[in-house]
């Protein structure tokens, strides 16, 4: 047992603890806090990679950017503390969860297999890309200490990743515009207006759900009725 | 004076913590970090314990109330969020990825020619726009 | 000078040897080495911290012309102690509705993180805790996921005033960190690595450098950096949301006792995490030439954080929203342009005849290039200020205008009536 993996297992325990607490956790905040747990365990599985520069930019982007984000939108959807966000459908999303899970195992595995029924094709068995390492086949090279550098000259080249990041630079800015026109400012009637089509929204689900049970609504008429006698 | 080639060389035996240890991988290092995250937590960690223990501790209620300038709090503590923040918040994480891709850059910037500079000039002039837009539209005007 | 300048090395030497004498060459004696230096690195923080806050007293308070704390000991010297007493036997109280963990842990995860910048920072040629290959952005990103820790305090508290005042405060606070990593990228471009100590070695003229601090090259950078460092830790002029004479302080006004003083800890600590990068970045850190390098370090931080708590006594303070503005509207396009300024400056005038030959340009000594560069910092800084204290000479006199007609409207309604 090696420190890298006895840290691998601690960093995974936290890890996915953390993301299972950021969704069954019952206070918005709260489940915020563990995103950033979470963000924490990546960051430190980056430096096991030995992508430093990653693991300070996941920190930057992720814990000091995007978290903030994160909280400010929830508190933007006026949260009185302490409201439960309900899930309706939390055992599709369960069973989707679990679909993919298997697909991602069975895909990156290292072993061959191939299913029974269609034309018998072969997943798994994927191969990670080695360099030539003297001694040691099936082994991830070393970082080389200039990463940084190849990474900044490949990212400026216009024949490797130069175009990809001029079309970032164009993502963020429509995101931007995108943001300030969904946050823009409202007139009073149009304000009125939203608030007028979401309580019909609303109305219309509360209407549906009434006639879902239609036993039980008929009881309580029944009852209404017999109070109303009395 | 000549500009050094691509990388720096790293010393091999700075560091305080380094001065014995075989290890040189990139790993180690970050390995101190670690170390001085859980030094400091529990140093720094024992200091509020050290104040319960220490300090004299009579609550009564109006202690433990909510700071108002002195009035009682009425209502369930929420406050009136605008949307100003979360374009300040939105607009930084525009500047924080910009950043991060230019950090690369300015670490190969000997090894680039202008043609490189030409293409992260027009990136920055993009980032740069889309806070022009922004303070155009009077987003970042408030407060 | 050689005894003072490898004292820290050779003492390091001594108690690594013999806790592997103790432990063996192994994985129980790598982490005893490493704990013993996070302690020593931790104690050098705290120690700067508590120093200065003595001198910020004393100093502030002669700039406004009284003595500042001289009871306890002689001239005052014990009065971090007699601080630190006195916050330790305060009750330790906690709102009744605040939620708990978020509201204890929010403080020592404030102080914590401030404490992390000063582990890599090179305190003498070969003294640096870790030698980091991303060192000046290791930096920056603890300095950024500090600001969730403030956003935790004010929730925790279960606070209106809180809430509120933790959200302008990260507002205050995310906005300035964008010039700071803005100004820094210059300073890697010019050096090639992002290692604190390669950034001290290409100033001090080690290895191939300039031997030429970098405020020289670019002060305009430096300014840009040094303001929003002040800016982003929250110091005067800039603390309208935490300042000791407001009502509600902010985001911390439910933290009494040591919490609070942890708090007050992060902060001084960010403080001078400040002053100490700048002095690496910009100052050549360590580098000079007579006196022992830890003494240089110290003078120059020393130097910064002077500038700091001039800055402090004089100036009064600025609105929140004059403060956001400044930064959206004027220091992030100036540091944007700087930065394009100096790449494209850096590659159209080159030093160095093997860069020349590979990428073209025109070829002139490196000296021409310093003067260069630092002469094209300055002409942006005075144009970006002469443009914009035209526009807000000419908002001022519009107002000034529109002020005046009111004026005069009035006077003849008031003529008008008698």
């Amino acid at each position: 047992m090696t420190v890298a993996q006895i840290v691998f297992i601690l960093l995974s325990v936290v890890g996915l603890g953390a993301a299972l607490l950021v969704v069954t956790t019952r206070n918005l905040f709260h489940a915020a806090l563990y995103l950033i747990a979470s963000f924490f365990a990546v960051s430190g599985f980056y430096i096991l990679l030995e992508a430093g520069f990653f693991a300070a930019a996941q920190f930057l982007v992720y814990i000091g950017a995007i978290s903030i984000l994160f909280i400010f939108a929830t508190m933007l959807t006026r949260t009185v503390r302490g409201m439960v966000p309900r899930n309706s459908q939390w055992q599709a999303a369960l069973f989707v969860s679990v679909i993919l899970f298997v697909a991602m195992l069975l895909i990156f595995s290292p072993a061959n297999f191939s299913l029974p029924f269609g034309q018998g094709r072969t997943f798994g068995g994927a191969e990670w890309q080695f360099a030539e390492v003297p001694n040691k086949p099936g082994v991830l090279r070393d970082v080389p200490a200039s990463s940084i550098n190849d990474f900044g000259r490949a990212l400026v080249d216009l024949n490797q990743y130069g175009i990809a990041l001029l079309l970032s630079g164009l993502l963020l800015l429509i995101g931007m515009v995108g943001a300030i026109w969904v946050a823009r400012e409202r007139k009073p009637r149009e304000i009125l207006a939203e608030r007028a089509r979401m309580a019909a929204e609303e109305a219309e689900e509360r209407a549906k759900a009434a006639a879902k049970a239609p036993e039980v609504s008929v009881a309580h008429a029944a009852v209404a009725h017999d109070a109303h006698h009395h | 004076m000549s500009y050094a080639p691509d990388d720096i060389r790293r010393k091999a035996k700075d560091g305080l913590a380094f001065i014995i240890l075989p290890l040189k991988a990139m790993r180690t290092d970050y390995a101190f970090i670690g170390v001085t995250l859980i030094v400091a937590c529990a140093l720094i960690g024992v200091v509020p314990i050290l104040n319960y223990l220490i300090a004299p501790q009579t609550p009564n209620k109006a202690k433990r109330e909510t700071y108002e300038c002195g009035m009682e709090t009425v209502g369930d503590t929420w406050v009136q969020f605008r949307a100003q923040y979360y374009l300040f918040a939105l607009i930084f994480v525009l500047f924080d990825v910009g950043g991060v891709l230019l950090f690369p850059f300015a670490v190969a910037y000997n090894s680039v020619n202008l043609w490189g500079v030409i293409v992260v000039s027009l990136f920055a002039l993009t980032l740069l726009a889309a806070l022009g837009y922004a303070i155009k539209k009077g987003a970042l005007n408030w407060e | 000078m050689d005894i003072i300048n490898n004292l820290v090395k050779d003492i390091g030497d001594g108690i690594a040897a013999a806790i592997i004498g103790l432990l063996g060459q192994g994985l129980a004696a790598d982490i005893v080495i490493m704990a013993i230096a996070a302690i020593a690195v931790f104690a050098v923080a705290s120690g700067g911290f508590a120093a200065l806050t003595y001198a910020e007293r004393k100093i502030v308070a002669r700039i406004q012309d009284r003595v500042g704390p001289n009871q306890a000991g002689p001239f005052g010297v014990l009065q971090p102690i007699a601080d630190a007493v006195k916050l330790f036997t305060k009750e330790d109280t906690t709102p009744a509705s605040a939620d708990f963990w978020v509201y204890q842990l929010a403080p020592i995860i404030v102080a914590v993180f401030a404490t992390l910048t000063f582990t890599v920072v090179p305190f003498a040629p070969g003294v640096v805790g870790t030698n980091l290959n991303i060192g000046a952005f290791y930096i920056i990103a603890i300095g950024s996921a500090s600001t969730i820790a403030i956003l935790m305090a004010g929730w925790g508290s279960n606070n209106k005033y809180s809430l509120l005042g933790a959200f302008r405060t990260v507002a205050q606070l995310v906005g300035y960190e964008v010039p700071m990593l803005l100004n820094i990228i210059p300073v890697i471009m010019l050096t090639g690595s992002m290692s604190l100590v390669d950034i001290i070695e290409r100033q001090t003229g080690v290895n191939g450098g300039w031997g030429v601090p970098f405020i020289v090259i670019m002060p305009l950078s430096a300014l840009a950096f040094l303001i929003s460092g002040i800016a982003e830790t929250g110091r005067s002029p800039f603390d309208l949301l935490e300042a000791e004479s407001e009502i509600v302080a902010g985001f911390h006004v439910e933290y009494s006792g040591m919490k609070f003083g942890l708090i007050m800890m992060g902060e001084y600590m960010n403080a001078l995490g400040v002053a100490v990068m700048f002095s690496v970045l910009f100052l050549g850190g360590y580098g000079g030439p007579i006196l022992p390098p830890y003494l240089w370090l110290v003078l120059k931080t020393f130097g910064v954080f002077l500038v700091l708590m001039w800055l402090r006594g004089t100036l009064p303070r600025v609105r929140i929203d004059q403060l956001l503005n400044m930064n959206w509207k004027f220091f992030v396009p100036l540091s944007v342009i700087n930065l394009i300024m100096i790449m494209i400056l850096g590659k159209v005038f080159v030093s160095d005849p093997a860069l020349f030959k590979a990428n073209g340009g025109i070829l002139i000594q490196p000296f021409a290039q310093v003067i260069i560069f630092g002469a094209s910092s300055l002409a942006l800084l005075i144009l970006a200020l002469a443009v914009v204290t035209r526009r807000v000479r000419k908002d001022r006199l519009a107002e000034a205008e529109v002020l005046q007609q009111r004026r005069e409207a009035n006077q003849q309604i008031a003529a008008a009536m008698h």
